[in-house]
């Protein structure tokens, strides 16, 4: 892919920077226990980033031949973009990071269906009732970075994906669906997903009522990934500057317990979330964000690590048809010297959380959320005794993270995050 | 070369393709396109772009099992309708048949009064720093978002049962939010309109950035909502979100045909509601959000009636799920782009009005609260949730003492149930924003109704 932008144009700029993307994929889909759909995607583009006058306009086109055309269109609206005073990075030593494992959409699919089918068989031999849909998706792409500042580079990536959903409907229109996934750079085994299915599945089958009051909450590694989105919105460059994070003027101060230590890292070999450079072309590095409780840096991209006077932490993020924004790329949270077992014992009389409904549309600029409890269980005498539902938890998780959260020494990863099983001694159940 | 020209010169390589592909249907669908957004916060440009775009896909139904390939390299087409081809080959599924439909061959257009190809870029961008000011303007407000977006596309259809369709549509609107701060308190409010039709869309929203200016000052001052089981009042935006969660989703058969049990919830005839209860999904709707003159399967929009009189009497079809369950698609199968699968979601969703006053709603439910305006909503298809802009306390028969962070939530079948009042001043909303499902988001999209009276309604928060 060649995305050089023609000299007359970019001559005329003060800086620029294209980015190029590319990548096919190819999807199979098992819907209601039966092969559904197998498809095959392509996409690609490039984006212009161009500073006239100190000034930023960007354009995109749907293929890296559109660059001369989207540069074009860039300098057009720049004297009506934002004034950026920062500099772009040049040619670096970049790190070294296995996120390619070659062209996975070549695969051969004949044994990714048959494991497929064995997986839903599996399911379905204890729950005969259970749809299952399950999904697999392999392919692999690159991302190339040019700029006026000398830097040249571009990456491969390549991404297996499974995901698989198990659905039962009783006959009083009670639904219990229950997810899981896994994903890597290279074909993934996925048993451990479906016997933690299985898992959540066997310990639903009752419903308990649980009174309504403060109650001792776990949250699976799954649900506390979930609730961590609310955290590092506020820990995000552009959020501080725009005075709107709780976090302001709170760098290098405890705001959490000192049990609480979380990294960005893009770094982690075999993971679909790592690359060695972001996408404004900035050396990827592991960071700790919070360590023991303490804000020590904030994720930035070019733009507002230069507003805040900081080191650019590499998180912009980008498709091709957009400026870049800031967004983690593997999250990793530390585990804690205590076994699950015995904070499933300290909870007693409370819940195992897994999924929610609804969590993001709180204010959650402050903490504060309110969910509805898609998949929780009763806890009794350290083991869950049946599934709760119909019920809302309401909190604010600044300070319950602050407060004195107990973490497991076991962490599973969900998605981009590794994390623990995390015990809230005291959340408010509405119902 | 002009959009329209450039998409036409792959028509007759297409339908070739599709003349010469042995399957029981097939269907390709191309689009290209421009677009434009400027995105003022606070002080900052925070991002105007000017860009195209293009794509396609080619989809192939055969022996039960749908193959699907999509592409932004029109050259490619070829190779990648040969590959689709090896792999439909080895795929053998249970689904029997999918639902017929005359051919349909017609071209569309947007109207418009002001093309947005004809509004300089300075004109938007100067609009945008209008409504930005405004929302600026109280002294407690700490930063804001002011978003303009437009885009124009020729999307072109063709499949074997002899449809063609060109359709020149254009997608106009703005969002605007402030946001204020006091002390630690931190409080968004948004609003946002949009539809298919041309720059008129974002013309005259003043008012818009006023509300969400105010709103986002007068709730730095409001309590939290109590937590409980309430009788509240919808406003016709919240009822809106409402039936559009809790459910439209329902009603969309792919979550519906290859479960006995679903069947069974949803059958046809079922009573769920008061005989003034009726909800209508129609994407023939002009200028809505949710308008579109044909489905990505080809198949004509039109009104399908949910629930009329209470009584439950269609769902939301594709062409497979219709045939599945025996009933007539309506125009439901959307993709978010002309290279994603077309899956089955709404339109434009909306409550008829009934016959009650909002005085006689706020009247029967005293002591409850009036909950108005949404932030955004989900649902498990059993349970939902969505937040309300705000609630206020209704005390003596008027909506008084204002609240915040107030989050609705209920099982679907009983929160229809307890659909007491349906008034009679319905409203429609639509935004920049939209509907996701199975990672296609977000959707344009429209809801709404007239105001509601509901009993028991779940209020997340703490008891008073």
């Amino acid at each position: 892919m060649r995305i050089e932008p023609p000299l007359s144009l970019s001559a005329k700029c003060r800086w620029y920077d294209v980015i190029g993307v590319s990548g096919r994929s190819v999807g199979v889909s098992y819907r209601s226990n039966r092969l559904y759909s197998v498809s095959e995607k392509e996409s690609g583009g490039c984006g212009v980033r161009v500073n006239v006058d100190g000034r930023v306009g960007f354009s995109y086109a749907g293929e890296a031949e559109g660059v001369g055309r989207a540069m074009s269109r860039a300098m057009e609206i720049a004297p009506y973009g934002d004034g950026e005073d920062y500099e772009l990075p040049g040619a670096s030593m970049l790190p070294s990071v296995d996120c390619d494992s070659g062209r996975l959409e070549e695969l051969d699919e004949a044994p990714l269906l048959a494991g497929a089918e064995e997986a839903i068989e599996r399911i379905r031999s204890s729950f005969p009732e259970a749809e299952v849909d399950l999904g697999i998706s392999f392919g692999s792409g690159e991302r190339r970075i040019l700029n006026s500042a000398g830097f040249e580079g571009s990456y491969r990536h390549s991404s297996f994906s499974v995901g698989i959903t198990a659905t039962i409907v009783s006959g009083d229109g009670v639904r219990l669906s229950v997810s899981e996934g896994a994903s890597s750079t290279s074909p993934v085994d996925y048993g451990d997903a479906v016997r933690r299915l299985l898992w959540k599945l066997d310990r639903a089958r009752d419903v308990r009522n649980v009174e309504a009051g403060e109650v001792p909450v776990v949250c699976t590694p799954k649900a506390f990934a979930s609730l961590l989105g609310i955290v590092i919105s506020g820990l995000s460059a552009r959020s501080i500057f725009k005075g709107i994070s709780p976090f302001i003027g709170k760098l290098e101060s405890r705001v959490f317990h000192e049990g609480f230590t979380l990294l960005d890292d893009p770094l982690a070999d075999g993971s679909v979330y790592s690359y060695p450079f972001d996408d404004e072309a900035v050396p990827a590095r592991t960071k700790k964000i919070i360590d023991r409780g303490v804000i020590v840096e904030w994720l930035s991209n070019l733009k507002y690590a230069a507003r805040l006077g900081v080191r650019p932490s590499g998180n912009g993020s980008r498709g091709h048809a957009s400026l870049p924004g800031i967004s983690t790329s593997g999250v990793v949270v530390d585990g804690g010297a205590r076994r699950l077992d015995s904070l499933l014992a300290e909870a007693r009389g409370g819940l195992l959380v897994d999924q929610f409904i609804g969590l993001g549309q709180s204010n959650t600029l402050t903490g504060e959320f309110k969910a509805n409890l898609d998949l929780a269980y009763a806890l009794e005498n350290g083991a869950t005794a049946g599934r709760v539902k119909d019920c809302m938890l309401v909190g604010n998780l600044f300070e319950l993270l602050a407060s004195g959260p107990v973490f497991s020494r076991e962490r599973i990863r969900y998605g981009s995050t590794l994390a623990p099983f995390v015990l809230f001694p005291a959340v408010n159940l509405v119902r | 070369m002009t959009l329209r020209n450039a998409a036409r010169n792959m028509l007759p390589q297409l339908e070739k393709l599709l003349e010469s592909i042995p399957c029981d249907y097939a269907e390709a669908r191309l689009t290209i396109g421009e677009s434009t957004a400027i995105a003022l916060s606070g002080l900052e440009v925070e991002s105007i772009s000017s860009g195209e775009s293009r794509g396609g896909s080619l989809r192939i139904f055969d022996r039960g099992a749908w193959s699907f390939c999509s592409f932004n390299d029109f050259a490619e087409i070829p190779s990648r309708a040969e590959s689709l081809l090896r792999r439909s080959a080895r795929l053998a599924g249970a689904a029997p048949g999918l639902c017929r439909s005359r051919p349909i061959i017609a071209r569309y257009s947007t109207k418009t009064e002001v093309p947005c190809d004809d509004v300089p870029f300075d004109e938007k961008f100067e609009l945008v720093r209008r409504y930005n000011e405004i929302l600026r303007s109280p002294s407690s407000v700490q930063t804001t978002r002011a978003m303009y977006r437009d885009s124009r596309s020729i999307f072109l259809y063709r499949n074997t049962e002899g449809t063609e369709v060109s359709y020149d549509r254009s997608f106009c609107g703005v969002s605007l939010a402030a946001i204020a701060k006091d002390g630690s308190l931190i409080q968004p409010y948004s609003e946002s309109a949009a539809g298919y039709g041309g720059f008129e869309l974002a013309l005259g929203r003043e008012e818009m950035a006023e509300n969400a200016a105010r709103m986002a000052v007068d709730l730095l001052h409001a309590e939290p909502a109590p937590g409980g089981s309430f009788n509240v009042v919808m406003d016709p935006h919240l009822a809106g979100v409402f039936i559009h969660e809790a459910f439209g989703h329902l009603s969309e058969a792919d979550f519906i045909y290859e479960n006995a049990r679903m069947m069974e919830l949803m059958k046809r005839g079922r009573r769920l509601g008061i005989g003034d209860l009726s909800i209508v999904d129609d994407g023939s709707l002009e200028g809505l959000a949710g308008f579109i003159p044909i489905d990505d399967e080809g198949i004509a929009s039109g009104p399908t009636y949910l629930v009329r009189n209470g009584v439950l009497e269609g769902h939301l079809h594709s062409r497979e799920t219709a045939y599945r369950m025996g009933e007539e698609p309506g125009g439901n199968a959307r993709a978010i782009s002309a290279a994603a699968q077309p899956i089955v979601r709404m339109t434009n969703t909306y409550i008829e009005n009934g016959r009650h006053r909002l005085d006689e709603m706020l009247d029967a439910a005293e002591g409850g609260l009036y909950v108005a305006d949404a932030l955004g909503g989900q649902t498990n298809l059993e349970m939902f949730t969505f937040s309300a802009g705000y609630g206020r306390e209704i005390k003596n028969g008027r909506p008084g003492k204002l609240y915040r962070d107030v989050m609705l939530s209920g099982n679907t079948f009983q929160t229809l149930s307890d659909i007491a009042m349906i008034g009679g001043d319905r409203a429609m909303f639509g935004g920049l924003g939209g509907c996701g499902k199975k990672g296609q988001s977000p959707l344009p999209v429209s809801f709404g109704g007239p105001h509601l009276m509901v009993k028991n309604v779940l209020i997340g928060g703490r008891r008073p």
